[in-house]
């Protein structure tokens, strides 16, 4: 009899053959060795085949980890803005903790709406000092972008070997400001349009109170000004700095928002990124990718295709989110409508926080953590921070006392005057804003008022140290004042001031006044340090 | 107060919940999903979502594209949910979703057209010359298969579907050739071929 095809014995070991056939090959199998070995081959084949599909690709090992899989897309993006936001959310969590009371909460201005204001206020401004500042400006940044890149690249490099796109291009576009040759539309004017029938090839740089955009610009399109609309189509990314955007046409690229409000109400065909106190995403809104926003208030109506990542005081969800849903800050709702593909995670303050409506769809799992005020002491992480901060203010005290020893003596000392330190500190603590932002709208003021922002962070942080080293000589009443008297005292009084600061209502009270009478002192000592005659 | 009482209790809850859940059984697991409680659809998700991805994974060419699928699978599962019933095994009922899932995006990406294209000589049986490569070997070792899923991975797709869902899924031919809309002489020939090219791949595998 005549053997069998190697198909049809395939088909036979799949278990596919017809009863009738399969019985004739079977009886054949009896008497053929060849089709014998033939079959057991395929068998075996099958097995590994399974086997091979069953052990999954190495990259499907966790999907279900939602940091993991989120990461894996927006890892180089996520470290970009961490690295950016990093600072901010160091001196955000110490004011945090300064707990100021309600009333007193307008002299905070890094509260989430205060900071965004404040962003958007030093941006608006950017946009009214002209072309050549801005120039300055983006080189400064750029320049910024770049430390963090490396940073942020040597820090990815050790783990995953490789730098998103998106944030590259951001700092590309931004560095290529700075260059002056490069082929670049700029225009500057009150109203800045580009009509409905006009095509731009390069990029575009517009400054201006009003920047509309109607027609099409095939590069990025970059914008410092009061509004921006576009209605048109950008082909590239968009980088806004307006104090209020709206998107309805479409942005073919990524948009880089810091606005005070974002509207998006047409097509984006990648991510978000940025920070606004209001966010909203229109029900004709639909993201091509995901977003990772800090916000005020965060309303999505509209569709996003992927994840969305966001830090929001107050969160409203009523559209569609393709994959995971992380939230973390005031309150999240999600309506009947809403429909999240992925996992949806919740970092709020309390549980009530969340409402989840019956209707509303969620894919993966829910994971609501509640991030307790006075939980902090149970952490270990708390006491590890703790005393990274004392020995890094212990180091600062230590460095200032080497390299400037009479001005730190002096500044300690000038604590002690009381009422004056109080009233200086506040008047500098209240007012430094305000002067940073007059010195922003001056022509030459920008640099100026970046670095006067930089030396206001650094007095508020030295201001604990001044407090901390007086008090400490207060208690310990040392006979001399070396370095060594000095360091103890230091050491003593930042360990009281920062006990003292985790009794509830009186530990914000007293951090408060803390600050304002180092501020004070310094500020007194400064004073006093660019007069020579004085100081002699 | 409330943030100070909820979160302990609150927690502990989901942990008391996610515990109960691991030692219950699918069946149940999979009825209460139908009442759609979403503890028990979570649970579901995290069952299977591997399984799925995986299956996602090597239907379609990205891992974006698995990892949409994915989540669109276990949206649609709320309430596809309902109409499963028990008989057939719950994983090989969901792992066929989402085949029809990735069938549907391969679909939409050739604009409605079939996935598979008719094969060129139809069902014609391909004899076994001496030419052609021996079945892959039975022992395979950790690396070798890593080389068989990139290989699979490498596939055209007119063949790699069909293989996939033979042996991922473990659908018939009949299974697969409604799913594919193709007769199912096609679809053997298809698995068939597809086999011959992984040996081609692989020639140092085969005997």
């Amino acid at each position: 009899m005549e053997c069998y095809s190697e198909q049809t014995c395939a088909i036979f070991v799949d278990g596919e053959l017809t009863v009738d056939e399969a019985r004739h090959l079977r009886d054949h199998l009896v008497t053929c060795q060849r089709c014998r070995d033939l079959v057991d081959a395929l068998r075996a084949e099958n097995r590994v085949l399974s086997e091979s599909l069953r052990e999954l690709p190495e990259e499907a090992a966790s999907p279900e980890a939602p940091s993991r899989l989120r990461l894996s897309w927006v890892w180089g993006d996520l470290a970009l803005m961490a690295a950016v936001l990093a600072l901010n959310a160091i001196v955000f969590v110490w004011i945090d903790q300064l707990e100021i009371p309600g009333e007193l909460e307008w002299f905070n201005p890094f509260s989430l709406s205060g900071f965004t204001n404040l962003m958007f206020n030093l941006s608006y401004y950017f946009s009214h000092g002209g072309t050549a500042m801005l120039t300055e400006y983006a080189a400064v940044v750029g320049g910024l972008f770049l430390l963090l890149l490396l940073g942020g690249s040597a820090l990815l490099l050790g783990r995953r070997g490789r730098l998103r796109l998106p944030g590259l291009r951001l700092l590309i576009v931004l560095l290529t400001l700075s260059l002056s040759g490069f082929a670049m539309e700029r225009r500057h004017g009150e109203f800045v349009t580009v009509p409905a029938s006009e095509t731009v090839d390069d990029t575009l740089l517009a400054t201006g109170n009003t920047v509309r955009v109607e027609g099409v610009v095939n590069g990025d399109l970059l914008v410092f000004s009061g509004t921006l609309e576009v209605h048109g189509t950008v082909k590239g990314d968009l980088v806004s700095f307006a104090k209020r955007t709206v998107v309805s046409g479409s942005v073919e690229g990524h948009i880089y928002n810091f606005s005070q409000s974002f509207d998006l109400d047409g097509q984006l065909g990648h991510s978000i990124y940025g920070w606004a106190r209001s966010w909203r995403v229109d029900n004709r809104g639909h993201v091509g990718d995901g977003i990772v926003v800090v916000a005020g208030d965060f309303i999505l109506e509209g569709e996003v295709k992927r994840s969305v990542t966001i830090f929001t005081s107050n969160a409203d969800v009523s559209g569609s989110i393709g994959r995971e849903l992380t939230m973390a800050g005031g309150s999240l709702t999600l309506t009947n409508a809403a429909r999240v593909g992925g996992n949806l995670s919740a970092r709020v303050r309390q549980l009530k926080d969340v409402h989840i409506a019956d209707g509303a769809t969620i894919g993966g799992n829910r994971d609501i953590q509640v991030r307790a005020r006075k939980s902090q002491f149970t952490r270990s992480g708390f006491y590890f921070r703790q005393a990274v901060w004392l020995a890094s203010a212990m180091l600062v005290g230590w460095l200032g006392l080497v390299l400037f020893p009479g001005f730190v003596q002096a500044s300690t000392q000038s604590v002690g005057s009381g009422w004056r330190s109080l009233g200086l500190g506040v008047a500098v603590l209240a007012g430094a804003p305000v002067a940073i932002v007059v010195t922003a709208i001056t022509l030459v003021g920008i640099p100026l008022a970046l670095m006067l922002f930089a030396a206001y962070l650094a007095s508020i942080y030295l201001a604990k140290i001044w407090v901390g080293a007086f008090l400490g000589r207060i208690l310990l009443r040392p006979a001399g004042a070396t370095k060594h008297d000095w360091l103890l005292g230091l050491l003593l009084g930042l360990s009281i001031l920062t006990m003292v600061g985790f009794i509830p209502y009186l530990g914000g009270l007293v951090h408060f006044g803390m600050v304002c009478l180092g501020l004070g002192a310094f500020a007194w000592q400064l004073y006093h340090a660019s007069r020579p005659a004085t100081m002699a | 107060m409330d943030a100070k009482k909820n979160s302990p209790k609150g927690r502990q809850l989901r942990e008391v919940k996610t515990k109960q859940m691991e030692g219950q059984d699918l069946e149940s697991v999979i009825e209460r999903a139908q009442g759609h409680d979403a503890e028990a659809l979570g649970e579901i998700h995290r069952r299977y979502v591997r399984r799925v991805f995986g299956l996602c994974r090597y239907m379609l060419d990205s891992r974006e594209s698995a990892e949409d699928a994915t989540s669109e699978v276990f949206l649609k599962l709320q309430r596809s949910i309902k109409s499963y019933n028990s008989s057939i095994p719950f994983p090989r009922w969901l792992l066929r979703v989402a085949g029809n899932q990735c069938i549907d995006v391969l679909r939409r990406r050739r604009r409605g057209q079939q996935v598979i294209v008719e094969v060129e000589d139809g069902a014609a049986v391909i004899e076994a010359t001496s030419a052609e490569p021996s079945p892959l070997g039975t022992v395979i070792r950790m690396e070798e298969r890593v080389q068989l899923q990139a290989a699979i991975a490498r596939l055209p797709e007119n063949y790699r579907v069909p293989l996939v869902l033979r042996y991922y899924t473990e659908l018939s031919y009949d299974e697969i050739g409604q799913q594919l809309g193709v007769p199912r002489n096609h679809v053997a020939t298809l698995i068939f071929r597809a086999k011959q090219e992984l040996r081609r791949k692989l020639p140092h595998r085969s005997k």
